[in-house]
């Protein structure tokens, strides 16, 4: 058995050259690479942190951006627990594809999924995103929001505790209800099985 | 005196360091002499060579002159005031012959190329370094053979595109054409490389492996454009994914993919395998020529920037990802059509979907393996988790949620209940049974595909190990993600499958266990000492449940898979101890009474041991105790029973005080007193 309490999925998406790397190596590894090269298919890291005393293990999947991955990259929608969508704030047309990238994950992700905005390379000269335009956008389609920079380690430790702080509260506000519903009283009629497993499957579902 | 020696000593050695000073001069000066000597040989013998055409000779001057020290030798000849004129003309002369003949041998080779004389470029080949031109032979030599490369690859892919339809070959047609590419390049390195190593010296492989990479780029380009035109892979890949998105429009037969989705993934493997020869070539190469570790690093790299960066990569990334967009609609529409196909057959367990699906799973999964790509396997992997965590146990639940039609009981019965079902108008019996037919078929796909899962599960870890044999750290981590993603299947699956049980227990068990049971109130439990022998022996309430209980099993036992019958008997022993310890809990009994119940839940636990493979004996603890109490002689007694030390005893001290007040031998003053 492995230490730790928690196991959560988050994937790292977003058009090429955003960073997506980047932050996840300074975040895993603390340092920021030098001549990164573009991503193939996807890689794969594993970092277990700490939040409330309770060790979580974080599975992330750094996908590539450029579009001929993208099937590898849709594959790994589905099962994620947190969906994180990066744009580069020096750069307006990956700003521009966010709806794209919405729609992508609209149709292969679990609607359940967290789904977090991130404008990064903060500490460039020639911001072309005002932060307020990220900002709406989040809370235009139910994101969360952070400004990072991968190359000044602004902000990517928060952004990961924070998605780990989050679905770690989620997982534990769902395993109440799935042990009531196990009890589920039943009436022993017949014609009340169709009323009695609609409380069972909310368990299943 | 020892001063003396001393002084001796130092004199001597200051001596012998001269003596050496002067030898290493003497040794320097012949060696100039003999250069000086050489390099006047070497002159003559250059333009002598070059009027003879013997241009071998010429340049093993000009390889003599190239290995001289040049500094040394222009400052001898400054130094040689006298001869200074002579040593000068000689050195220039060489000059300009080397000059000359690295001229008139790159024209030579040239020459050799055009008119396909290929001893006279492998001559002049061979020549090249001789006269310092490591780099430029190498690159001439190169290219012609990617000249040649490339004859012979237009041959093949013209004779692939006359190919008739009705060849044995023609839907691997294009993944025939790049296997004789990537042979053919394989072939010219094998050949070529000992030739290079000996006469170019080892390392250089990289350099060379780096131009024919470039002649490959550019036909597997011209292959892939080919590919993709004939076998019209954009339109399918936008077909596909317009029906993924909106599933009323355009749809193909997910069959006519099965041989497009063969070939893609055999092309995908072959420049797997030709880079893979690549890589461990120009390793080899690399290793023998190289000293230090960064070094080696730095040639590492880029010959892996190299391939990373060449069209071959991205043309096979382009593939991959045209493959798992068809290889994904193939997976769901296959799996959507036996979904839909469903069909149970007499004296099956299972209906046809498990079968069918899991077939269709490992089909996909195989399939992506034999591309080489880890990301493919991963990417189908992910896939196939989606299609049986969705739609493949949704429709497991959905069947289950129908529930086990109650009614009439069980399918023995089901002539008798024919009438009664006609009287009442409701439903016809023929569908009632069909409806508890395929309840009890899905609770048994939902089992049958937990063990599938499973031993999918383990096979595709095998085969992954044998298909990549050397995997990274990272990729491995990949997979096993990948592959614990499958394995959770099997949990949701479990899900299902105790949702199954319960809508079995709710409809099945419960209402027909009850009554059973309820029988043990009409039984008087106070015996007098005469009919104490007849009931031990004929058990008359104990019997009749288990008759009724056998007859309940009889009916499922070769219906189910064994695990849900164990499963089944598992609850039906909950549900019938949990009845039974009611309905014993609301009688009262006599000693004679209590031990006959005592014996009659022996009897029923061993039965129910009997027809499991599971132990019941834990789900009996608290009905054996209570008998226990209910037949002891004298009240005393249970304070030895209940007592600190027994280990085992599930019931709390005021439950024996509350059974133990149901022997209406015993006094409640003595109950009360009772010591727990
Ligand atoms: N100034 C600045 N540059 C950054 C920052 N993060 C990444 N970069 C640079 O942006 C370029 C692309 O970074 P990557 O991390 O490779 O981008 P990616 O999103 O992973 O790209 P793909 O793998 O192709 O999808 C690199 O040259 C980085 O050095 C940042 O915070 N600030
Ligand atoms: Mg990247």
């Amino acid at each position: 058995m492995e230490d730790y309490k928690f196991l959560f999925k988050v994937v790292l998406v977003g058009n090429a050259g955003v960073g997506k790397t980047c932050l996840v190596r300074r975040f895993t590894q603390g340092l920021f690479p030098p001549g990164q090269g573009a991503t193939i298919g996807v890689d794969f890291m594993i970092k277990t942190v700490e939040v409330e005393n309770e060790k979580v293990k974080l599975q992330i999947w750094d996908t590539a951006g450029q579009e001929r991955f993208r099937s590898i990259t849709q594959s790994y929608y589905r099962s994620a627990h947190a969906l994180i969508l990066v744009y580069d704030i020096s750069c307006q047309p990956t700003f521009d594809c966010l709806p794209d990238w919405l729609r992508e994950i609209e149709e292969y992700a679990s609607n359940k999924v967290l789904r977090i905005l991130v404008g990064n390379k903060i500490d460039r000269e020639d911001r072309e995103i005002p932060t307020h335009v990220g900002e709406d956008f989040a809370q235009r389609h139910g994101m969360y929001f952070l400004e990072t920079s991968a190359k000044e380690a602004e902000n990517v430790e928060r952004l990961f505790m924070e998605i780990a702080a989050e679905l770690m509260e989620q997982a534990r506000s769902k395993e109440l209800p799935r042990y009531e519903t196990n009890t589920t009283s039943i009436n022993g009629k017949t014609t009340s099985i169709g009323d009695t497993s609609n409380c069972g499957c909310s368990r299943l579902s | 005196m020892i001063r003396h020696t001393n002084e001796l000593a130092e004199n001597v050695s200051a001596k012998v360091r001269q003596l050496d000073l002067a030898r290493s001069r003497v040794y320097e000066c012949q060696r100039r002499v003999n250069d000086i000597l050489d390099l006047q040989l070497c002159s003559e013998g250059v333009a002598m060579a070059l009027c003879n055409e013997d241009y071998e000779q010429g340049a093993a001057h000009v390889h003599r002159y190239l290995s001289m020290d040049q500094q040394l030798l222009e400052r001898t000849a400054e130094d040689i005031l006298m001869d200074h004129t002579n040593v000068s003309s000689s050195l220039i002369t060489l000059q300009q012959a080397a000059l000359q003949l690295r001229t008139v041998v790159t024209h030579k080779f040239d020459e050799a190329v055009k008119s396909e004389d290929l001893a006279s470029v492998e001559r002049f080949f061979k020549i090249f370094p001789l006269l310092g031109m490591h780099i430029e032979g190498l690159k001439k030599f190169c290219s012609y053979l990617c000249t040649k490369l490339q004859e012979t690859a237009q041959k093949n892919l013209k004779a692939a595109l006359e190919i008739k339809s009705n060849d044995k070959r023609a839907s691997v047609i294009f993944s025939d054409t790049m296997t004789l590419l990537f042979e053919g390049i394989a072939r010219i390195v094998e050949i070529h490389q000992p030739i290079i190593e000996t006469y170019y010296g080892p390392g250089r492989l990289l350099m060379t492996i780096s131009i024919l990479q470039k002649e490959c780029d550019r036909q597997v380009k011209k292959i892939i454009a080919e590919f993709m035109k004939h076998r019209c892979i954009s339109k399918k890949v936008q077909i596909v994914n317009d029906y993924i998105r909106k599933p009323s429009s355009e749809r193909a037969d997910p069959k006519e993919f099965d041989l497009l989705l063969g070939e893609i993934t055999i092309m995908h493997s072959r420049a797997e395998l030709y880079i893979r020869f690549l890589k461990r070539r120009v390793k080899n190469d690399i290793e023998i020529s190289v000293t230090n570790d960064a070094q080696y690093k730095d040639l590492i790299n880029e010959f892996k920037s190299m391939i990373n960066n060449s069209d071959l990569a991205h043309g096979m990334q382009e593939l991959l990802g045209a493959y798992l967009a068809l290889e994904r609609y193939f997976l769901e529409e296959s799996v959507n059509k036996a979904l839909g196909m469903d069909t149970l057959d007499q004296d099956q367990q299972t209906s046809s979907m498990v079968d069918d699906v899991f077939f269709i799973v490992q089909k996909c999964i195989r399939r992506s393996m034999s591309s080489w790509s880890i990301d493919g396997v991963c990417a189908v992997v992910n896939m196939a988790c989606g299609i049986l965590e969705g739609e493949f146990a949704n429709r497991l639940r959905n069947r289950l949620r129908q529930g086990y039609p109650a009614g009439y009981l069980d399918l023995a019965q089901a002539y008798s209940t024919l009438q009664t079902s006609i009287q009442h108008g409701r439903l016809q019996t023929s569908d009632t049974e069909l409806a508890r037919l395929m309840f009890l078929a899905y609770l048994n796909n939902t089992d049958v595909s937990i063990e599938y899962v499973e031993t999918l599960c383990k096979s595709l870890s095998s085969e992954i190990d044998a298909t990549f044999p050397n995997m990274q750290n990272k990729e491995r981590g990949k997979i096993d993600s990948c592959l614990s993603g499958l394995k959770g299947v099997m949990s949701i699956l479990r899900a299902v499958n105790d949702y199954g049980l319960e809508q079995l227990r709710v409809s099945a068990v419960k209402p027909r266990v009850t009554p059973w049971v309820d029988a043990f109130l009409s039984v008087d439990h106070h015996i007098n000492e005469d009919d104490l022998l007849r009931y031990e022996t004929e058990e008359p309430f104990v019997q009749t449940l288990i008759m009724n209980l056998e007859g309940l099993l009889q009916n499922f036992k070769g219906t189910l898979t064994p695990s849900n019958y164990d499963a089944l008997i598992g609850l039906l022993t909950t549900e019938v101890t949990a009845r039974l310890e009611k309905v014993v809990l609301k009688s009262t009994f006599n000693r004679a009474g209590g031990l006959i119940l005592d014996k009659e839940i022996r009897s029923l636990a061993s039965y129910l041991a009997a027809v499991t493979s599971w132990s019941v004996r834990d789900k009996f603890a608290r009905l054996t105790q209570i008998a226990t109490i209910l037949s002891v002689e004298k009240i005393e007694e249970l304070a030895d029973y209940c007592g600190a030390d027994a280990i085992a005893w599930r019931l709390t001290p005021a439950e024996v005080r509350r059974i133990a007040s149901m022997r209406i031998d015993f006094r409640p003053e003595d109950v009360k007193r009772l010591k727990l």
